[in-house]
């Protein structure tokens, strides 16, 4: 009896937690989806005032690392040979990493002219937001492309990009994954390579 | 006229059954020759893991293939899509994109009842008979303004939503990559195709041939920029189109699953659940 009273409580006690949690997706997911308006309308915003790469490449730089978790992608990339690599080969792939990111990412945008974005909802997937989108440029049918981002509540930064189904990170460490595994699974090697894109 | 199509069409068939047998018999050195992937030792369980979830036990082989389909690419696609580009003004190139897809709707439509899809069907039938219709043989794509959008389908996804393993990842000949599953898929839509059937005059021979050269520089011409791009910044572009395109399936194998709406009207009596996906939309 005294137990079941317990649980009772317990249930009782936890109800306005389980009606708390909804809510609290909610704002997670709304927060989310202001955090990617306003970091594309930066993105787009940018790209409509520069027109050269270079100056490009300076303008988007602050915002990729404000809003972009490139410590944390650079780490899932490598995957399994992070753990692998010295401390000294982990600083300067992360910062090596973080160039390559952005000379992609303004390439890729540099396509896109006249782009336009429809941002849509979120939804929770563990503890992080998908906010989907679907973006539009002439004479392309339009691609959806979902946006994770994780720490909504508090700090929120991009951590992926999936386009159609296809996850930008995992794409990118399946990359870096086989060229280590033809390449003697050998971190300086691959720091070079992306040096070596860098310089192209 | 009639004459003028049998020389130009005769020797075009001729020479792709040269290629073909050419490319089959490129195909038979390459496994004489590269065989299968060495699995990692299974001390290492990291590299295990990557390697099975890879899934490319003939990667040697799939390389060899995608060497080959490079270097054809280099020399004749990617500058005959070029060409496309530079001669064909954008709209009409449009154009020509949506009557080619129009012309696909029965392998489409067959494709979505097989796979039990019954607003796909309505999707596809719609297009077909307002595209056809209003939009001119196909020329101007109406239906996606009219609320009935395209969705990519093929016999690979319906042996996908039966449950049916891709199988290792294939790099194949002029196809490109592809997986068992999806290359018998690539098999049973031309058989369900019913201008395979049309006959075999020389005019249905030209307009087959014409339409999967045209369809070959249209889709060429569409991923001109995105292959340049991952050509310039992959540092291993095999690894990644492989990547790519085995995510790229699975993500329409699962929004093929998820398409489970209602198909009842919205004005009938609805059952409260399918009531609230309606109003959700």
């Amino acid at each position: 009896m005294f137990e079941r009273r317990m649980f009772l409580l317990a249930g009782l006690g936890a109800m306005p937690l389980l009606t708390a949690v909804p809510a609290l997706a909610d704002t997670n997911g709304d927060r989310a989806i202001a955090f990617i308006k306003s970091t594309s309308d930066m993105i787009l915003g940018a790209m409509r005032r520069t027109g050269s790469t270079e100056e490009r490449r300076k303008v988007l730089g602050p915002i990729i690392d404000k809003s972009l978790d490139v410590d944390g992608l650079a780490r899932f990339c490598l995957g399994r040979f992070w753990r692998t690599a010295t401390p000294d080969q982990q600083q300067r792939y992360t910062a090596v990493f973080h160039q390559v990111l952005i000379g992609n990412i303004t390439a890729k945008l540099g396509e896109y002219q006249d782009v336009r974005l429809t941002i849509g909802r979120s939804k929770s997937q563990d503890d992080v937001e998908m906010v989907s989108s679907v973006v539009e440029h002439p004479n392309n049918p339009p691609t959806t492309v979902e946006w994770a981002v994780a720490d909504a509540a508090s700090d929120p930064k991009v951590i992926d990009v999936v386009a159609e189904g296809t996850s930008l990170r995992l794409t990118q460490r399946q990359d870096y994954a086989s060229y280590l595994t033809h390449n003697d699974s050998n971190v300086d090697k691959l720091i070079d390579a992306m040096r070596q894109q860098l310089t192209q | 006229m009639n004459a003028d199509l049998r020389t130009t069409a005769v020797p075009t068939v001729v020479l792709l059954a040269r290629v073909w047998r050419f490319m089959l018999f490129a195909g038979l050195l390459a496994v004489v020759m590269a065989g299968c992937a060495t699995p990692p030792p299974a001390d290492d369980p990291d590299a295990v893991a990557e390697f099975k979830q890879t899934n490319d036990p003939l990667e040697p082989t799939n390389r060899v293939f995608y060497d080959i389909n490079n270097g054809l690419d280099t020399v004749i696609l990617r500058p005959a899509a070029q060409g496309y580009r530079f001669v064909v003004p954008g709209p009409v190139r449009t154009g020509i994109h949506n009557v080619l897809t129009n012309l696909n709707t029965p392998v489409q439509l067959s494709n979505d009842v097989m796979q039990g899809k019954p607003r796909r069907a309505g999707d596809t039938t719609m297009r077909f008979l307002i595209n056809t219709t209003v939009g001119v043989a196909g020329i101007f794509d109406v239906a996606t303004g009219w609320g009935y959008p395209n969705h990519d389908t093929d016999f690979g996804l319906t042996l996908a939503n039966w449950g049916v393993p891709e199988g290792p990842f294939l790099f194949l000949p002029v196809l490109g990559p592809s997986n068992p599953r999806d290359a018998v898929g690539f098999g049973v839509d031309i058989a369900q195709d019913p201008f395979t059937w049309v006959g075999n005059s020389t005019a249905a021979t030209v307009f087959n041939w014409t339409r999967y050269g045209l369809n070959a520089l249209d889709s060429r011409e569409r991923y001109l920029d995105p292959v340049d791009q991952i050509k310039k910044t992959a540092l291993d572009p095999y690894a990644t189109f492989r990547s790519l395109y085995r995510q790229h399936r699975q993500g329409d194998t699962k929004a093929l699953r998820d398409d489970n709406r209602a198909t009842i009207p919205v004005w009938f009596p609805q059952a409260p659940a399918d009531a609230a996906a309606v109003r959700n939309r």
